[in-house]
């Protein structure tokens, strides 16, 4: 590598760490909470009834929808959302009857067997919740949710300049040596080349994911407004008559996709719709095909499905970002080690930071130059 | 390959396999992933624990 060009990886590490330095910090805190949330939610009482007895019937979803709706009869639904971990838990979501889009509604989560019906908690008033907002979009809506996935790219880009430099740094060094006795800089250097680089892969992989994760609205948005519509605008036939029941079509799409389970049924008007069909998603239930979706329009009035589709691989690698970002898929061992890794990288952030505040000064540098002015005025 | 990436490599190949282990299933995969991912970290305490400053 010719010195020019390490000289500037080495700016684009420098500025790129030092942009996102204040977010990762708060990504890392916030995100080394709440990898244990299933804990955290169990031992605050927070988290939501799912309890049923083995052998117990599923209720009806059209009963479901039914007890959703009592809670406020003026809306309709829009959405029913099903848990891939956790079967008792349904989340139904109800907006205006004009409404397409999810904004003027509610959520509604119910479970599933005894139609128990909780109330959704606003983000302030949980802990998890409190938590998730800030790693999220720090409090500020889509507007910080695109912020905080910038800030994710470049950490990105920070972690792959970090791997450039490292090699013509490390050329006269063993690995891991930490010269702890050497000053604050030189301390902090080692400590930062070794946490850095052993824990690379990892930090790679949950920042791009975040940052996928972050970006999330506009990929759905997009499969929305081009594959998924296209696929609705060829089945335009308006709605004339009624609809039949919610549990006939989640069978229909169900039968398209023998072995799926539910993962998502729009109802006609809604924006992941067509005007008279029902769009029924399904997933698989290995913990990869749990990730891989699959649609089913179904028409409202006869129940038969007009067409199918898998999804664009974009979205698969927005699904599969999941796993990938919150370290879930490997029980409660995997949950210990995404903490420790993210404690590490929290280390990597700081001491990174204070290498920067420790640079050598160009003083003597500048003094030379004053000289020169001076001495030319 | 020189000296200088003989570990990281190997670090980042352990990691690699760690994390895509316990999402093609369950059981034996998972403890592929718990046993390959300690490894770098297991490596940062090592390196820590030897050179503290005593």
């Amino acid at each position: 590598m010719t010195p020019a060009s390490l000289r500037g990886w080495r700016l684009v590490h420098r500025w790129t760490s030092l942009i996102c330095s204040a977010n990762l910090l708060i990504l890392c805190v916030t995100g080394l909470i709440l990898v244990f949330h299933h804990e955290i939610q169990h031992l605050m009482g927070e988290e939501l009834d799912s309890s049923y007895t083995e052998g117990q019937a599923r209720l009806p979803l059209q009963s479901l929808v039914d007890i959703a709706q009592k809670a406020d009869p003026t809306l309709q639904p829009k959405l029913l959302s099903f848990d891939p971990e956790d079967k008792a838990v349904n989340y139904i979501y109800l907006g205006p009857p004009e409404e397409s889009g999810f904004e003027l509604g509610r959520w509604v989560v119910l479970n599933g067997f005894t139609g128990a019906n909780q109330m959704l908690k606003q983000p302030t008033e949980t802990l998890v919740g409190f938590l998730l907002k800030l790693h999220v979009d720090l409090f500020t809506g889509f507007a910080g949710q695109m912020f905080v996935g910038v800030m994710g790219l470049l950490f990105v880009v920070s972690t792959v300049s970090g791997l450039v430099v490292y090699g013509p740094f490390m050329k006269k060094l063993a690995f891991g040596i930490l010269r702890f006795g050497r000053g604050t800089r030189i301390g902090n250097i080692d400590l930062h080349n070794l946490f850095g680089v052993a824990t690379l892969v990892w930090a790679f992989v949950v920042g791009l994911t975040g940052a996928i994760l972050s970006f999330s609205p506009l990929i759905t948005g997009y499969w929305q407004k081009t594959e998924l519509a296209a696929m609705t605008a060829r089945h335009p036939e308006p709605m004339t008559g009624s609809s039949v029941s919610i549990d006939r079509v989640a069978e229909a799409g169900l039968a398209a996709f023998p072995g799926k389970d539910l993962a998502f049924i729009a109802y006609p008007g809604n924006e992941y719709a067509g005007s008279r069909h029902f769009s029924v998603l399904v997933r698989g239930h290995t913990e990869l095909t749990q990730r891989l979706l699959s649609v089913a329009l179904v028409d409202a009035e006869t129940g038969v499905v007009a067409e199918t589709a898998g999804t664009p691989w974009y979205m698969t690698v927005l699904m599969l970002s999941g796993p990938f970002h919150f370290g879930d898929y490997g029980g409660l061992p995997l949950q210990i080690v995404w903490a420790l890794f993210t404690i590490v990288t929290g280390v990597v952030t700081v001491t990174g930071f204070v290498v920067w505040l420790k640079r050598p000064r160009a003083r003597a540098a500048s003094a030379a130059t004053g000289a020169k002015l001076g001495s030319k005025a | 390959m020189t000296g200088v990436w003989r570990i990281p490599a190997a670090l980042a190949v352990l990691s690699v396999i760690g994390l895509a282990a316990a999402i093609l299933g369950d059981g034996v995969w998972d403890w592929l992933c718990w046993a390959t991912l300690s490894v770098p970290l297991a490596v940062c305490a090592a390196k820590l624990w030897r050179q503290w400053p005593s």
